[in-house]
Order: C-alpha cells, then structure tokens, then sequence
C-alpha cells in the first residue's frame, strides 16, 4: 500500500523487520513516479480527453492484475457473481490493498439503475495534484477509475467508470467521487439471478 | 505422472500448453483438453444440486478416459487450469495443492507488465516453474 513506512529510520539495516507478503511504498517515490506518468502523457497528446483515456488506461492494466492477485491471495475465495459482491470486494478489499484503507463510503445512484458511486474525500492520488483553470473538469482520478474498471472487467462485469469531483460546502478541495455505469447485460443478468 | 498442463483463457483461448511426455500423440492431449472445456462450461452453468457451490474454484474430477484423469480450477477471471494425469490414485488434497502452486506461478507470470492479456504466456520462468511444479508432484503423492 502507499503512503506507509516512510517515517521511521532505523540506524542499523539489520534492525529492521522482516517483511513478508504485502509490501509496503512510500507515498513521495509513488508521487513522483505518477507526476511524471501524467506529464508524459501530457506531451504525447493534443486534448484533455485523450490524456483522461491514457491514464485510464494504464490504470486497467493494473486493475486487471490486481484482481489475480487479490484473488489469488484471499486463501477461501469465492467467485463474485452478485454486483453487490463485486462492489463491495472493490469498495474493501482493493482500496485497503492499494491505499491503505477502505473508502469513504459506497452509494446508489438515485437517477438511473445502473448507476453506483464510491466517493473518497481525497483521492490519495490527487493528493499533491492541483489543475490549472484551462483544464476544465480535468481528473487525475481517471487513473484510479481506470483500475476499478479493470478490477469489474476482469471480473465479468463490463462498465464505464469515470472520476469527478463533487464541490462539498465548508470545505476547501472538492470531494472525488468515481462513478460506474454497468453495461445492460450486467443489470439482465443480475435480474435473472434474483 | 503428469502428461499435460493447460491454461486456458476466458474465451476458451489457449494461453499455455505443456505436455511432459513424449510418448504419446501431443495432438491427442490437446484434444482431450479441449473437450474437458466443454465439461468445465456445463458445471459453470448448470450447478448440480448436490454438487460445489457455484463460485467454487477447484471443480475436481472433469472425467475419466480410457487411461487418462483430467481435473480442473477455474480462477475469479474465468481463467481455467486444466491438468492431465494417468496416475490411478491421485489424492484430492494433492491436486488441489498442485492448482494452488500452479495459480502462484499464473499470477506471478500475469504481473509481468510486459504480458499482454488474452496473448499466449511467454515468459521462461514461469515455464520452469511449472516443470518444477510438476516434478514434485509426482514425487509427493508416490510417498
């Protein structure tokens, strides 16, 4: 996960404890690292939508592979065949694996039946991003929004996944909320299971 | 023994497959193999009452031929793994430790960022580890 394991020193190597199974990132090394993803793509494209599509698409790449993993590493795994399962094995278990915590809270959209929103108070990928004016509704959470839907493709569950940000009164940055958008054959399938 | 390992995709794509014996017709032990697909699509879809759940990742014993046992294991991502044998009494306990081993090496090879998904695994390690893999299986159920 990011963001752990930086503060403390150790003086001697040989202090410092084993560790096995996850691995632990420093948030600084994770936010150079995504600071210059995003200004490669920058200079390789023309328009915002194309540089939202390339971060999003790196981040399916990861979606994909991390659901192998997670999978692989939940030692009584079960299938998710329910959206509900599925999205509450993203809202949990891939958040607390990739950022150290669950999210902030999961929701159904009211307007359309296929419409669910995780929202986060600070995407911890944002956290040292600002945009500037001329960027519009430009989201750097399109990377994240590109591994959950590498994580709900993976698993059989066709979406479009998209990040924005939800202006909160009495606080000074905007909430990030990623939406998803089940594909039809999802919601019909979902019906047919009961 | 083991005579053949196959990784097949959520399309019913080949990504892997490694005989280990030069004996018989490698042909036939494609074939068997994807015959055992169809076997695997009908538990997947049709659950038996008194059968595994439905989101039960080890399937066991696809079914027997004239000399050969056929098991597989179906991953969250519709990935199935489907291994051969002519051993006569394999264990259970056994197989499914092979297929845990086995989603080890498949998981590691996955992560490659280099590996396309839906592309035939390529990568030599994970080629050596499956050997390995089977190697030792047939030492540990002979004891």
């Amino acid at each position: 996960m990011i963001g752990v394991g930086k503060i403390k020193q150790y003086s001697n190597i040989l202090d410092k404890p084993l560790s096995k199974g996850k691995q632990e990132v420093s948030l600084s090394a994770f936010a150079f690292l995504f600071s210059e993803l995003v200004q490669y793509n920058q200079t390789q494209v023309d328009n915002i939508a194309e540089l939202e599509r390339r971060l999003e698409d790196a981040g399916y790449a990861v979606g994909a592979r991390v659901l192998e993993l997670l999978c692989h590493r939940d030692k009584g795994n079960r299938r998710e065949t329910r959206l509900l399962g599925i999205l509450s094995f993203v809202h949990s278990t891939v958040w607390k694996v990739l950022f150290g915590k669950v999210a902030d809270s999961l929701e159904k959209g009211t307007e359309h039946e296929d419409e669910y929103m995780i929202s986060e108070k600070e995407l911890l990928v944002n956290k040292f991003i600002s945009i500037p004016k001329d960027m519009g509704t430009f989201n750097c959470g399109a990377f994240v929004a590109g591994i959950v839907r590498g994580v709900l493709d993976g698993a059989g569950f066709p979406a479009v996944v998209t990040a924005h940000f939800v202006p909160m009164e009495g606080q000074q940055r905007p909430r990030t909320t990623i939406l998803i958008k089940f594909a039809e054959e999802v919601l019909r399938r979902e019906a047919r299971l009961g | 023994m083991i005579v053949c390992v196959a990784v097949v995709g959520h399309q019913n794509n080949p990504l892997y497959i490694q005989s280990f014996t030069d004996a018989d017709d490698a042909l036939k032990l494609h074939h068997i193999v994807h015959c055992s697909l169809d076997v695997v699509d009908e538990r997947v879809n049709n659950p038996k009452k008194s059968g595994p759940p439905l989101n039960e990742t080890f399937l066991g014993l696809l079914y027997p031929t004239e000399n050969y046992k056929v098991y597989g294991y179906l991953t969250n991502t519709k990935v199935k793994f489907i291994l051969v044998t002519t051993n006569l009494d394999v264990r259970d306990a056994d197989v499914r430790n092979f297929f845990r081993r086995f989603h080890a090496a498949y998981v590691d090879a996955v992560s490659n960022p280099f590996h396309v998904p839906g592309k035939k695994i390529t990568s030599r390690t994970f080629a050596e580890r499956v050997s390995t893999i089977v190697k030792s299986f047939g030492l540990s159920s002979a004891g």
